[in-house]
């Protein structure tokens, strides 16, 4: 199977991309290691069962883990006010991150011949989760540190030489997926301005 | 009763008519890419396609761009979908920059 030429506009508001095998493969594993890695962050032992049912969190304090710390940032500066926003807010955006890499896994499993075919807003929640892991895998990479001279020159048998390979394929996907729903933004625009 | 009706009344009164406005400021990230930044301010602002393109370059040379004004409820609001979308937002007073 050839490997994939990344997303194509196909018609009005419809994103196709066919994805070998192995490509499924990956982005699937990628999908559960995203979805588990925000689980491990659900809340443990709420006090308050009310709290938890209207989405307040027991966390007030950002994630230790690096990674989760980049997918779930301060809102605010000041650490006082970041707290309070965390406790209120940090819940739901855990979830909608979670709904958009479940998405993601659905198109993927539910495709038995690696063709996925994503409207606008599915199309959205793809762009959001293969962000979310490359900013999971930009952490592991170290890219605030690193040039990508630095990183393209990896020891062949160095463990991170295939994760920046990964990082970088799926930047490209992101931008294939990207053009094409701006192609169709660019459009939109055009024919309100035809209208006006 | 009359009084506790009054007194949240009061409240609410003060929380609209604070005329401070509230800022939402997007960090630069060597990670998002400049066309997914560009995406996410026309999806989630409603930006052309050439305002969103020079609020993204502002953020990638300065390190920062304010990407939205308002109450403090709306940039609240705003930073919270920027999170979403995994940009590096942060909101502030507008009179603290």
């Amino acid at each position: 199977m050839t490997s994939t030429e990344g997303f194509k506009r196909h018609g009005d508001h419809s994103y196709i991309a066919q994805f070998a095998d192995s490509e499924k493969e990956v982005l699937l594993n990628l999908c559960e290691q995203i979805i588990e890695l925000l689980a491990e962050r659900t809340d443990h032992g709420h006090d308050d069962p009310l709290a938890a049912m209207v989405g307040i969190t027991s966390h007030d304090s950002p994630p230790e883990d690096e990674v989760l710390h980049r997918l779930l940032p301060n809102a605010y500066a000041d650490s006082v006010d970041a707290s309070e926003f965390r406790r209120y807010t940090e819940s739901t955006l855990r979830q909608k991150k979670q709904a958009h890499a479940i998405s993601m896994r659905i198109h993927l499993k539910s495709s038995d011949d690696g063709t996925v075919d994503l409207d606008h807003e599915n199309a959205n929640a793809w762009l959001g989760a293969i962000n979310d892991i490359r900013l999971a895998l930009g952490v592991r990479l170290k890219v605030e540190n690193s040039s990508h001279e630095e990183l393209e020159l990896l020891a062949p048998d160095d463990p991170l030489r295939g994760v920046y390979a990964v990082y970088t394929w799926l930047g490209w996907l992101q931008e294939t997926l990207l053009s094409a729903l701006i192609d169709d933004a660019d459009e939109d625009e055009e024919a309100q301005l035809g209208n006006s | 009763m009359v009084k506790t009706a009054d007194k949240i009344e009061e409240e609410i009164r003060a929380i609209f008519s604070g005329d401070t406005p509230w800022v939402t400021i997007v960090w630069d990230d060597p990670v998002n890419l400049q066309t997914y930044v560009v995406y996410v301010f026309m999806e989630l602002f409603g930006y052309s396609k050439a305002r969103a393109t020079e609020l993204m370059l502002q953020v990638h040379n300065d390190g920062k761009a304010i990407v939205s004004t308002g109450s403090r409820e709306e940039m609240e609001h705003d930073v919270a979908r920027l999170h979403e979308y995994g940009l590096w937002a942060t909101l502030q007073r507008g009179d603290q920059l």
